[in-house]
């Protein structure tokens, strides 16, 4: 790991508006962060707390209404920014009617990748997420794994030097959930820059270098995993609260 | 380049996969290999109408596929958030909202080509119908067999494209829209001259029947995959598509039927008369696409 800043971000806003402009939710409020090369990055936090919308302003989906982003020391919109990140959404958004291997090719000619390099590229991801078997199948009648799998070796077409993922263990059964843990610590060892969302904290704890928690947009806290003395879940409830403690509690003493 | 490259054809790719493509090119083909057909009288000119219902075929479909095909291509790409899945690669917003709009033009053209195919086969065999028929006299037993022609020729691709999609994992709707344009040119010619030289004999009941069968039958295979609600949409498109005044149709039918080729000039100047809404619409397009956000 170095001090170069891949992804910086300060005092960054992001308030969305319905059609008459009015306000509607604050998602982001006054957020900054560093990330270095060649660290993995954990953006923890319960749900509706603003990771996802971070990550979207990140790669340039999201205008922030307030602050700046930049990447790579680069606007997020630039072409050459994107050039050097690959992206796992939270959800596996493919084209139903075009075949794995079709998808890939299609990643591939979106980085720019020529047609022999596109095909070798596309052989080598299928058989290290293990679809090779069913790459002449439309992705639209995959299982929800499957899919996940096609999203990963999507992100990865490119050679990224960073991987942004948005809960990358969502909706897998433990066995694909460990495989990708595996991949992402063999990416981190050979030097990619990984920037992480989840609220599954032992899969954090796992990967993780750095954490940052969120809460309502803004961060509660900030630190190396190695570093907090506690496990990872016990820190996080001390800094977000324990929905036993807050949000069921009236249910349950009744 | 490659990136733009990739999307337009899958772009393309999408269209021409879509059911809704499938059911307006059959109504398409319907209509301008057996409009002619439902003309009692032809006052000697059925090669004239059969141009004229080619080109009224190709422009109030043709209409239903631009339109619904780029709004949906569109749509869905925002909707179910492949476009932002896209966008975290290397290429711009502009660059993107060009290649979806070339994507969407290619599969116009790929169905333009289509219909105006059959069209011309239908045209030439009117011409040579009329021939037949002058010389042969009352043919009118032949009309069992020509409907049963014509439904075969409707009925192949879509039996084709299904066996091969169970068997071989081809896509359904565009092997059969590869077969109908090979069966269109095949059959075309050879139904349409029947057709013409039957007109006169030809029971208008029956000639209404067969192409309303047929949309039937395509829109059932289009249940069969999982066309679902868009066949309301389809109507609603079809309805607004004949609507449109096609002009144009008009002024290079006539041109045509009156045995000149359109003119340079014709071209150079309804290319000027579509540029600026084209530009327009472009403008509109990257300006919203730039500015939108993608959540």
């Amino acid at each position: 790991m170095n001090d170069e800043c891949v992804i910086g971000l300060a005092d960054v806003r992001k308030t969305f508006r319905d059609f008459w402009l009015r306000p509607t939710v604050n998602a982001v409020d006054g957020l900054s962060l560093t990330v270095r090369r060649g660290e993995v990055f954990g953006l923890l936090g319960p749900n509706g707390s603003g990771k996802s919308t971070t990550i979207k302003m990140i790669l340039g989906l999201l205008a922030p209404s307030g602050g700046r982003v930049s990447l790579f020391g680069l606007s997020p919109r630039s072409v050459e920014a994107r050039r050097r990140l690959g992206y796992l959404p939270e959800l596996s958004y493919l084209h139903p009617f075009l075949t794995a291997k079709e998808t890939l090719r299609y990643y591939a000619g979106l980085c720019g990748l020529g047609r022999r390099e596109a095909k070798e590229r596309t052989r080598q991801l299928l058989e290290m997420v293990g679809l090779s078997d069913v790459a002449s199948r439309p992705v639209g009648g995959f299982s929800k794994g499957m899919s996940r799998r096609v999203a990963l070796a999507a992100s990865l077409v490119g050679r990224p030097e960073l991987l942004v993922l948005d809960e990358p263990t969502s909706g897998l059964d433990p066995i694909s959930t460990k495989e990708v843990k595996t991949l992402v610590k063999a990416l981190a060892k050979g030097g990619m820059t990984i920037l992480t969302t989840s609220h599954l904290l032992a899969d954090a704890e796992d990967i993780c270098d750095r954490v940052m928690i969120l809460n309502h947009g803004k961060c509660v806290a900030e630190g190396n995993v190695a570093e907090l003395g506690t496990s990872l879940e016990e820190f996080f409830l001390a800094k977000v609260g324990d929905a036993d403690d807050f949000r069921l509690a009236p249910f349950l003493s009744k | 380049m490659r990136g733009i490259a990739s999307v337009a054809k899958a772009t393309a790719l999408e269209i021409l996969s879509e059911p809704l493509t499938l059911l307006v090119l059959l109504a398409a083909l319907t209509l301008a290999v057996l409009a002619p057909a439902f003309h009692y009288h032809q006052f000697g000119e059925a090669t004239r109408m059969a141009r004229d219902a080619g080109f009224s075929a190709l422009f109030t479909c043709g209409s239903v596929v631009a339109v619904f095909g780029t709004i949906r291509a569109f749509r869905r790409e925002i909707e179910s958030g492949t476009a932002q899945m896209a966008l975290s690669h290397p290429v711009s917003r502009g660059g993107f909202f060009l290649a979806k709009a070339t994507g969407a033009f290619v599969a116009y053209l790929a169905f333009a080509a289509t219909v105006f195919g059959t069209s011309l086969a239908v045209v030439e065999g009117a011409r040579v119908g009329g021939v037949v028929a002058s010389r042969t006299g009352d043919i009118a037993r032949l009309s069992g067999p020509f409907l049963a022609a014509g439904v075969a020729v409707m009925l192949v691709p879509l039996l084709l494209g299904a066996a091969l999609n169970r068997f071989a994992r081809f896509r359904f709707v565009l092997t059969s829209m590869v077969t109908a344009l090979v069966l269109a040119f095949a059959a075309g010619g050879t139904s349409a001259a029947l057709d013409s030289a039957l007109l006169p004999r030809y029971a208008p009941v029956a000639a209404l029947l067969v192409p309303t069968g047929l949309l039937l039958l395509s829109a059932s295979a289009a249940f069969a995959v999982r066309f679902k609600a868009n066949v309301a949409a389809a109507s609603v498109g079809v309805l607004a598509a004949l609507c449109v005044p096609a002009v144009g149709n008009y002024y290079m039918a006539d041109a045509l039927s009156n045995g000149g080729t359109v003119s340079w000039a014709y071209v150079a100047l309804a290319s000027l008369a579509a540029m600026p809404a084209v530009a327009a619409f472009a403008l509109l397009g990257l300006r919203f696409m730039g500015g939108r956000d993608l959540s």
